[in-house]
């Protein structure tokens, strides 16, 4: 196999190419495959379905690099010189061991596509400047442990795509009305009894937009609603009616509804 | 509006003291070989006839007196010479107090249109000192009227514009030989000519669809319209065509840019415009060489089987390879979602041309291509 990685990276490095594929290459280190990191004329990058632990911090001498694609790996930490890459606009980390982002993690100037998918994130484990990435179209946080969305997910006004699916949100902050340009809205397999009336404000009910809230337990208007339709949904939240259920409800504080499904078995919980 | 028009002659100027000769001797008297100064009939020691506030003699022997007391030119200024609001300079000779402060005569202007205001008179307006026709104007804006270019008094009806300039209607008649009717605002202009608007209907002259005013130089054409050349906008920026080429949806005209940024035909990947072949799948728009497998990032074209996850393309392979988990819950999720909407239509692929979309019509010349989901277990 190692054979194989190396003859893949000579055909790029002879053929002059500017994208790289090494899938499925059963790779477990970046220091098998060392030559990589001084190919500083890439723009593409993709290591999908290796087993690559530790992305180390010379990733960011790859300084063309506008995608970079670590699907499917084992990976537990990530370096801090990462949000350093001048030119990333696509970053893929789904199906990985992430608990946490490094320090500083926002400061990619102009990533605009962020897949995070299938970790171990929350809103404890983000860093500082995460929504500070205004550049973001597209973010997806799906199958991680997000209880709360922090409400400064209203900074990131060119976001077009939000994928929350299969958290533990058991609230949604009024802010996501701001989100002008979201025309895709996934909040499907959490624990949400609730919409701020704000979310009637977006333009996500449509023939081109995508709005998924299944598998959660909403209060019953709700649940009648999105049995008609999502656009009789939408209806309801900009109600004055609604405005007032949901005042009373979140000032009632109810008994918030346990997790939903069990995380124990994820993959990206595995220690090996 | 109180008129605050005030002159005011300044009495102090120079005055010249000489020499005297033997004649006029007062007060201490004088030894016979002293110099002596006379001034205005007053004579003085060479010593005594000095500034009051310097109390150096006067050069060239000239003073200012100003209550008994005289003084050089420098101190006097100093002391009691006016400055000009206009220029800081001191004013000698006519100052104008007006405004609660000085004015050389010639400084004192309408602050709208520079008029000097000396010895016309002025309002104030807002602490502003204007000349008469310019307050008068700014009266007549403030409530929202217009002066009469030709009469110059404020318009209380609607005025009729004529050569950008307001008039009272009344003042024209039809320029229609077989008219000649007065007019009233409804009036229009062709050519420089005024004609009562059931004349102007009859000329059969373009109409801009965006100001509703007559088209008399280039007439632009579309939408079912006429148009101002540099009334014909895009819908979202509104920044006129120009000539330039411009996409029409749902009657509405919109630039290159914004026509693919509102409908669809931006790659999701890069964010640049699909100039060529485009992919339409999972609500987005794709250039063909980007639709490639979310995860292996496989090209994928319309033959190719994918999986749907968080509306992006899966490869069967790669969608195989997720955890078997992973996969129960999506699937639970779609189901529920079929459950909800259970004539959700499957998604498509279609392949339309950039030539389709700058005739502006969108092709319907679909190739239905399977998204399926993984059969429950």
């Amino acid at each position: 196999m190692a054979a194989k990685v190396h003859k893949a990276i000579q055909d790029a490095q002879h053929q002059g190419r500017r994208d790289l594929d090494l899938v499925e290459k059963t790779i477990t280190s970046f220091n098998e495959i060392p030559q990589v990191l001084s190919m500083t004329h890439i723009t593409r990058l993709n290591l999908a379905h290796n087993k690559i632990r530790v992305v180390p911090p010379a990733i960011a001498e790859l300084v063309n690099l506008e995608s970079l694609n670590l699907y499917n790996n084992y990976i537990v930490e990530l370096p801090t010189s990462l949000s350093g890459l001048q030119r990333l606009r696509v970053l893929k980390l789904g199906l990985n061991r992430l608990d946490e982002l490094p320090r500083g993690f926002g400061a990619f100037p102009v990533l605009e596509i962020l897949d995070l998918t299938y970790n171990n994130l929350s809103e404890r484990k983000l860093s500082g400047n995460f929504f500070m990435m205004e550049t973001l179209r597209a973010l997806y946080l799906g199958d991680n442990d997000f209880e709360i969305l922090p409400a400064e997910v209203g900074n990131l006004h060119n976001l077009q795509v939000l994928v929350l699916r299969d958290n533990d949100l058991t609230s949604l902050p009024k802010e996501l009305g701001q989100l002008k340009s979201l025309r895709e809205l996934h909040i499907e397999g959490n624990r949400l009894q609730v919409l701020p009336p704000e979310v009637g404000l977006l333009d996500i009910v449509g023939p081109r937009q995508i709005f998924r809230l299944e598998d959660n337990p909403w209060i019953s208007p709700i649940y009648e609603q999105l049995q008609i339709g999502t656009n009789h949904l939408m209806d309801l939240l900009r109600s004055a009616n609604y405005q007032s259920v949901y005042a009373r409800h979140v000032q009632a504080g109810g008994a918030i509804p346990p997790a939903i499904h069990d995380k124990s078995r994820k993959s990206s919980r595995r220690k090996d | 509006m109180v008129l605050d028009h005030h002159h005011h002659q300044w009495t102090a100027s120079p005055l010249v003291g000489n020499y005297a000769d033997d004649s006029t001797l007062e007060r201490e008297g004088f030894d016979s070989h002293d110099p002596i100064l006379n001034s205005q009939g007053e004579a003085y020691h060479e010593d005594c006839l000095v500034c009051a506030q310097c109390f150096r003699q006067f050069p060239d022997g000239v003073y200012y007196e100003f209550e008994g007391r005289k003084y050089c030119e420098y101190d006097f200024q100093v002391l009691y010479a006016p400055c000009c609001n206009k220029c800081k300079e001191f004013i000698v000779g006519r100052v104008i107090k007006a405004m609660n402060t000085s004015w050389h005569p010639e400084h004192f202007q309408c602050e709208l249109c520079g008029r000097v205001l000396s010895d016309i008179g002025f309002m104030r307006n807002q602490g502003r000192a204007l000349c008469h026709p310019c307050n008068d104007r700014v009266k007549a804006e403030a409530a929202g009227k217009y002066i009469c270019y030709r009469c110059k008094a404020i318009i209380d009806d609607k005025p009729l514009k004529y050569k950008n300039e307001p008039y009272h209607p009344y003042h024209f008649t039809c320029s229609n030989q077989d008219c000649g009717r007065e007019l009233d605002s409804d009036a229009r202009e062709i050519r420089e000519e005024l004609y009562c608007l059931r004349c102007h209907d009859k000329m059969g002259i373009p109409i801009c669809g965006a100001c509703r005013r007559p088209v008399e130089d280039r007439v632009v054409t579309a939408l079912g319209k006429h148009w101002h050349v540099e009334h014909f906008v895009c819908a979202k920026c509104e920044k006129p065509f120009l000539g330039t080429k411009h996409y029409e949806k749902k009657g509405l005209a919109y630039c290159e840019l914004h026509y693919h940024q509102l409908f669809g035909n931006i790659d999701f990947v890069s964010g640049e415009i699909i100039e060529d072949i485009c992919v339409t799948a999972l609500n987005k728009t794709w250039k063909p060489e980007n639709f490639v497998c979310w995860s292996c990032e496989t090209p994928m074209d319309e033959r190719t089987k994918f999986l749907e996850m968080d509306m992006l393309p899966v490869c069967k392979r790669c969608y195989e390879r997720f955890p078997g988990e992973l996969r129960r819950r999506l699937t639970r999720h779609y189901e529920a979602a079929q459950r909800i909407r259970p004539l959700a239509p499957e998604s498509t692929i279609a392949h339309v041309s950039s030539e389709e979309y700058e005739r502006s019509m969108v092709v319907s010349a679909c190739f239905p291509r399977m998204c399926f989901r993984e059969e429950s277990r």
